[in-house]
């Protein structure tokens, strides 16, 4: 009977300390965390990537920026400008080069793609779009950020593209119906005259 | 001796047609018609698929073909003189047969006239067969030659070499393999 008043005396006097130990420690963690969350302002991380294989004069190019906020806090007014791709060298066919997104919260992202067609071959530099966002909903001034670049790349000339990878499977059906009166005529007359003449042989066997 | 001598030199005339390498003036047309025809079937290939501009290459397209209507009328000569042999030994049991049937109620026609039949008949079929397959022959070689080579083995030139050299390698390959003896 006093063993067992002793260990029920030592269990709850071990199960408040354990207890204490834990509400401690989740408050001091809460507080430490909630602090730095408060205090981390939006930062952008921006990409622009060419998802093309190949670039061919008059066909389309296909181009992603990304846009990640690995801040702590949501980036607002968040302007993407692409100002690279001058109109007398390229055609805008799908999406925009300037566009504006409200709000990218932290920890998540954003994409936007844009389908452009160079009207022109060549070397071409692809270059850094440009990127400004209110860091904070109390910033006062707008933080401008670039993309990553691309680098260079070549636009085949169509020639170039089509002679390598279409099949012209109509240009080598018409180039076969234009060999045939050379072949087949020839060989066909050719080839009645010697039935029958060796007809004319078998013939003279049979009888 | 005026009769016998016309007569020996029809005879003669027949001998030497048989065994001439020269060609007649229709036969000289047709072969360089027909080489004209295939030597410029690959301006097509050349133009739609390589993508040659017509009207810049025409100088090209013009001596090239040119020289390729020669060499291939040249392979369509020699081909046809090696074939026409060939056919004569082949034929010729055929064609006694064939003209004999022919003149079997004609009892005026001697021996000689009979053999001047024959002989004169198995000069144009074996010329006619000799022609016709020289020149398939001749024509199937020469288009699979420059498939192989522009598409194959030339295929990383720029066109113009490309069309040159295919169109060039294969009409003087088909010549030179005329030359054989068999």
């Amino acid at each position: 009977m006093a063993r067992k008043v002793k260990r029920n005396i030592a269990t709850v006097s071990l199960f408040t300390m354990d207890n204490w130990l834990k509400i401690c420690i989740v408050v001091v963690f809460a507080v430490a965390t909630t602090g730095n969350e408060e205090a981390t302002p939006a930062k952008l991380l921006f990409s622009k990537q060419i998802l093309n294989k190949y670039l061919v004069e008059g066909m389309d190019i296909v181009i992603k920026y990304s846009l990640f906020n690995v801040g702590g806090t949501a980036a607002l007014d968040v302007q993407v400008a692409d100002n690279t791709f001058g109109p007398q060298d390229f055609e805008v066919v799908g999406g925009q080069l300037k566009v504006t997104i409200d709000r990218i919260p932290p920890g998540s992202n954003a994409t936007h793609v844009v389908v452009i067609r160079p009207s022109k071959y060549g070397y071409f530099n692809f270059t850094a779009a440009e990127v400004s966002y209110l860091p904070s909903e109390d910033a006062a001034e707008a933080l401008v950020g670039l993309s990553s670049e691309p680098g260079q790349g070549a636009i085949v000339p169509f020639k170039e593209y089509d002679r390598k990878f279409s099949p012209h499977l109509l240009d080598w059906l018409s180039f076969a119906v234009m060999s045939m009166p050379s072949l087949v005529l020839p060989y066909a007359l050719w080839y009645s005259s010697k039935t029958k003449y060796e007809a004319i042989l078998t013939q003279k066997k049979d009888k | 001796m005026t009769q016998k001598q016309k007569a020996l030199s029809k005879e003669e005339e027949i001998l030497l047609q048989d065994f001439s390498r020269n060609v007649s003036t229709k036969s000289n047309a047709l072969f360089y018609g027909n080489a004209f025809i295939v030597s410029a079937i690959p301006i097509w290939l050349f133009w739609r698929i390589h993508f040659m501009d017509l009207l810049t290459s025409s100088p090209l397209f013009l001596i090239i073909t040119c020289l390729s209507t020669y060499l291939v009328s040249f392979a369509y000569k020699k081909t046809k003189f090696v074939l026409k042999h060939k056919v004569a030994v082949k034929r010729e049991d055929a064609i006694s047969r064939e003209i004999s049937k022919m003149i079997a109620e004609d009892k005026k026609m001697n021996k000689k006239e009979k053999d001047e039949r024959v002989l004169w008949k198995k000069n144009e079929v074996s010329d006619y067969e000799a022609t016709t397959f020289s020149i398939f022959y001749n024509n199937a070689l020469f288009l699979a030659v420059v498939i192989g080579l522009s598409f194959f083995l030339l295929k990383s030139f720029s066109p113009s070499f490309n069309y040159i050299f295919s169109v060039g390698l294969s009409s003087g390959l088909i010549a030179l393999l005329s030359t054989g003896t068999k």
